[in-house]
């Protein structure tokens, strides 16, 4: 059997990796936009 | 992304949390999978660990088109309904779908590097319609980004999502088209028995699960944080910034 555990686990750990990213994106931008507009909001 | 075509005079829902239980569950699935995946799933004999790439590339495959077929049904309502929700739900899901699309290129390519000895193939259908499949999605968002009247915006982004949608199926069926290509011919979904052992088709068929609802799970917090664009957009033009 061939050892390809290299792309084996880069595979991986990318698709870890920016799946989380895309995900803490949302939630970065969301936390943003709802600043806004909280000081909107109340302003 | 822009906000969607909402005027000033309607009224938005209230935001909602981005993250909720259903995120949750479709996180706690996915990671599941890779657990399952990584530990507990038997190794291919002739290709080794790599053949593990399986149980994230076709999963994410899948994810893009349920994620790009949701903006052409989207897109398809707004036009004819004029409804902004649809618009929204459109743009939210074509950046989930643009994600997914993006992790199919990535994964392939590790993939078909130690089994075909090569990264990529121009000549290999399937390849090529993916990529043009992400650049028809960039192009969408692109668009969604150079237009400023959030009707025209919402309109003609809906007829490039309608038309991008068409791709899938050619995807899909490029293997029967190229009989000579790289990507083999479907091994689960085909007329007799799948040809995956038990516990990598349990596998397999775990991880189609977990990353659909990864894909929708993201597309709804991707909606909410539209939403709250688009009441963000209202407020300020009410406000003259």
């Amino acid at each position: 059997m061939p050892d390809t555990t290299g792309p084996f686990y880069a595979a991986y750990i990318i698709t870890a990796l920016v799946y989380s990213g895309y995900a803490l994106s949302i939630w970065l931008r969301a936390k943003k936009t709802r600043e806004k507009l909280k000081t909107l909001e109340n302003s | 992304m822009s906000p969607s075509s909402s005027s000033s005079t309607v009224a938005l829902p209230e935001s909602k949390p981005i993250f909720d239980w259903f995120f949750a569950l479709a996180v706690a699935s996915v990671v599941g999978i890779f657990i399952r995946a990584i530990y507990f799933t038997p190794l291919e004999a002739l290709q080794g660990a790599a053949q593990k790439i399986y149980y994230v590339h076709v999963p994410s495959a899948v994810g893009a088109y349920i994620a790009v077929s949701i903006t052409a049904l989207s897109a398809l309502t707004y036009l004819w309904l004029r409804d902004e929700r649809a618009d929204r739900m459109a743009e939210a899901s074509a950046e989930v779908g643009l994600i997914f699309t993006t992790m199919v290129l990535i994964t392939g390519p590790l993939w078909a590097h130690r089994i075909w000895g090569a990264w990529w193939a121009w000549w290999d259908l399937r390849l090529t319609l993916t990529l043009f499949l992400w650049f028809l999605i960039i192009g969408y968002l692109i668009l969604r980004g150079a237009i400023e009247d959030p009707a025209m915006r919402a309109r003609y982004s809906a007829v490039l999502a309608v038309l991008a949608v068409l791709v899938i199926p050619f995807i899909h069926l490029s293997v029967y088209f190229q009989s000579a290509g790289l990507h083999p011919k479907p091994i689960v979904l085909q007329p007799e028995k799948p040809k995956l052992p038990g516990e990598m088709l349990t596998t397999f068929l775990l991880s189609m699960c977990a990353f659909s609802l990864f894909c929708l799970a993201l597309i709804r917090a991707r909606y909410r944080l539209g939403v709250d664009r688009d009441r963000l957009a209202i407020l300020e033009a009410e406000r003259g910034l």
